[in-house]
C-alpha cells in the first residue's frame, strides 16, 4: 500500500506551479500575439516570451551568488 | 502524489523520452541554422543582380513557364511562385512519376526569361531541411518524426506532472551548484523544463501537425475538391491547356484584393489533376500567413470554384510559422535558438540523468 508524498514542510501545488504557469501564460501571449500583429508589436510579444529567458538567466545568477 | 502514481509517471517519462531523444536531439541540432534560414542564405547566395532589362516589358507567364520548362526537357511543371523584391518568377517542374521531392527550380527573369541567381534552396540548408523534415525516407520518415514529436509532448506533460514531487520542497528556480553533479543537472534539467514547456509544446505540436501535411492536403483533395474533378476521367494533359496568364487573371477577379502567392499545376498535392491551383493570401498579419486557392479548370480556363480551405487546411498554415519561428522578426528567431538550445540541455541532461541512474544500479 503506498502512502502520499506529503506533509506539513511540502510546498503547496500552487507554490511549486505559480512561477511557472505565469511563464507559461507569458509564452503563449507572446507566441500568439506576435501571430496576430505585426510591426512594434513584434517586439512587444517577443519581450512576452523573452520573460523564459530572463528568468532562467536570473535562476542561474542566484544560483551561484 | 501516492508513490504509485509517482512511479507511472517516472515510466511515462523515462521511455516517452528514451524512444526520442535522439532524434529530438537531431530535430533540434538542425533546427537550429534552420531558423535563420533567410539570413543564412543571404551570405551563401550573392543577393547583387540587376533584371537584364530592368525597364522592359514582363514575359507573360506562359512565356516564363515555356523558358522554365525548356532547361528540363520531358518534365511537367509543378509550381510557380513570385519573388516579391524582384521581377523573378520561379519555376518548379517534375519528371512525370519521378520519386516524391525530386523536383527541378529555375529562377526564371521575367524581363529576358533567363535564369536569375537564386536567392533561396542553398544546398546545404536544403540538406539540413530534409534530414529535419524526413530523414531522406520520404513520407515514412516524415510520419515517423510526427511520432517522436508526441513522444515529445507526452514526455513534457509527464514531465511537469513529476515537477511537482521533485520541487516539493525546493522554491521555484534552485540550482544547487554545490552539491553532486547529478543533483546539480536535475536542478538544471527542472528549472529549463519548467521554463520552456509552452514554447516546446507549442513548437512540438505544430511540427507534428506539419508532419501530417501530405495526408491532411490529400484528404482536402478527396473531399471538399472531389466534386469539382468528377467532370474528367483523365488527367488534364499538357497539350491541352489553357492559358496560365488567362488562369491568373480569372483567378484574381475571383478575389479581389488579395496577393497571389503561388500556382500549383494540376497533378500535385495543391491541385487537383484537373486544375490550375492559384493561390492568394491576404495581407493582416494573421492572414498573410492563410492561404485560399481559385481552382481554374486547365482545360477550359474557366473559374471552377474559389475553395476557401477547411479548419484542418488553415491549422496546417498557421503550424508552419508557429513551428519555423519567422514571423516576429529577428528578436523572435533569436528566441527561437535560445529555445531550442535549452531544449537540447534538457535532452542532454535528462539522457546523463538516465545512465548515471544505470550506473549507480549497476
Amino acid at each position: 500500500m503506498s502512502r502520499p508524498h506529503h506533509n506539513r514542510k511540502d510546498l503547496s501545488l500552487w507554490a511549486i506551479f505559480r512561477a511557472p504557469l505565469v511563464l507559461f501564460g507569458l509564452s503563449l501571449i507572446g507566441l500568439i500575439g506576435a501571430l496576430l500583429q505585426d510591426g512594434v508589436w513584434d517586439a512587444v510579444f517577443s519581450a512576452f516570451l523573452a520573460s523564459t529567458v530572463v528568468v532562467t538567466a536570473w535562476a542561474l545568477i542566484r544560483s551561484r551568488s | 502524489m501516492h508513490a504509485r502514481t509517482i512511479r507511472a509517471w517516472s515510466w511515462t517519462h523515462k521511455w516517452s523520452s528514451l524512444i526520442s531523444t535522439l532524434f529530438l536531439l537531431m530535430l533540434c541540432v538542425t533546427g537550429l541554422p534552420l531558423v535563420f534560414t533567410h539570413e543564412i542564405e543571404e551570405v551563401l547566395l550573392p543577393q547583387a543582380w540587376t533584371p537584364a532589362n530592368p525597364d522592359g516589358p514582363l514575359l507573360s507567364l506562359d512565356e516564363v513557364l515555356a523558358a522554365g520548362l525548356a532547361l528540363h526537357p520531358g518534365e511537367i511543371p509543378a509550381f510557380m511562385s513570385f519573388d516579391e523584391d524582384r521581377p523573378v518568377v520561379n519555376v518548379t517542374s517534375v519528371e512525370p512519376n519521378a520519386p516524391a521531392g525530386k523536383y527541378s527550380f529555375e529562377p526564371i527573369d521575367r524581363t529576358s526569361g533567363d535564369v536569375a541567381p537564386p536567392v533561396a534552396g542553398h544546398p546545404v540548408m536544403e540538406f539540413l531541411l530534409q534530414l529535419h523534415t524526413d530523414m531522406f525516407l520520404g513520407l515514412p520518415g516524415m510520419l515517423f518524426l510526427g511520432l517522436m514529436g508526441l513522444m515529445l509532448v507526452v514526455a513534457v506533460v509527464s514531465g511537469v506532472v513529476l515537477y511537482a514531487p521533485f520541487m516539493r520542497r525546493l522554491p521555484f528556480g534552485t540550482v544547487r551548484v554545490k552539491k553532486a553533479a547529478r543533483t546539480r543537472w536535475l536542478d538544471y534539467h527542472n528549472l529549463l523544463g519548467a521554463v520552456t514547456a509552452a514554447w516546446v509544446l507549442v513548437v512540438g505540436l505544430t511540427g507534428v501537425v506539419n508532419t501530417l501535411a501530405t495526408p491532411i492536403l490529400a484528404y482536402w483533395k478527396n473531399t471538399a475538391l472531389k466534386d469539382l474533378t468528377v467532370a474528367y476521367d483523365a488527367p488534364a494533359p499538357m497539350g491541352e491547356r489553357a492559358s496560365l496568364d488567362a488562369a491568373v487573371e480569372r483567378a484574381k477577379q475571383a478575389l479581389p484584393g488579395m496577393t497571389l502567392q503561388f500556382v500549383a499545376f494540376p497533378g500535385t498535392d495543391y491541385s487537383t489533376d484537373h486544375h490550375y491551383a492559384v493561390f492568394f493570401h491576404g495581407d493582416t498579419p494573421l492572414t498573410t500567413h492563410m492561404t485560399t486557392p481559385a481552382l481554374i479548370d486547365a482545360r477550359t480556363g474557366e473559374l471552377a470554384a474559389v475553395a476557401p480551405t477547411p479548419w484542418y487546411v488553415k491549422a496546417l498554415s498557421l503550424s508552419q510559422p508557429l513551428h519555423f519561428g519567422d514571423y516576429g522578426g529577428l528578436a523572435l528567431k533569436i528566441l527561437w535558438a535560445l529555445l531550442d538550445v535549452a531544449t537540447i540541455v534538457i535532452l542532454g541532461s535528462g539522457l546523463y540523468l538516465w545512465l548515471g541512474k544505470g550506473r549507480r544500479r549497476a
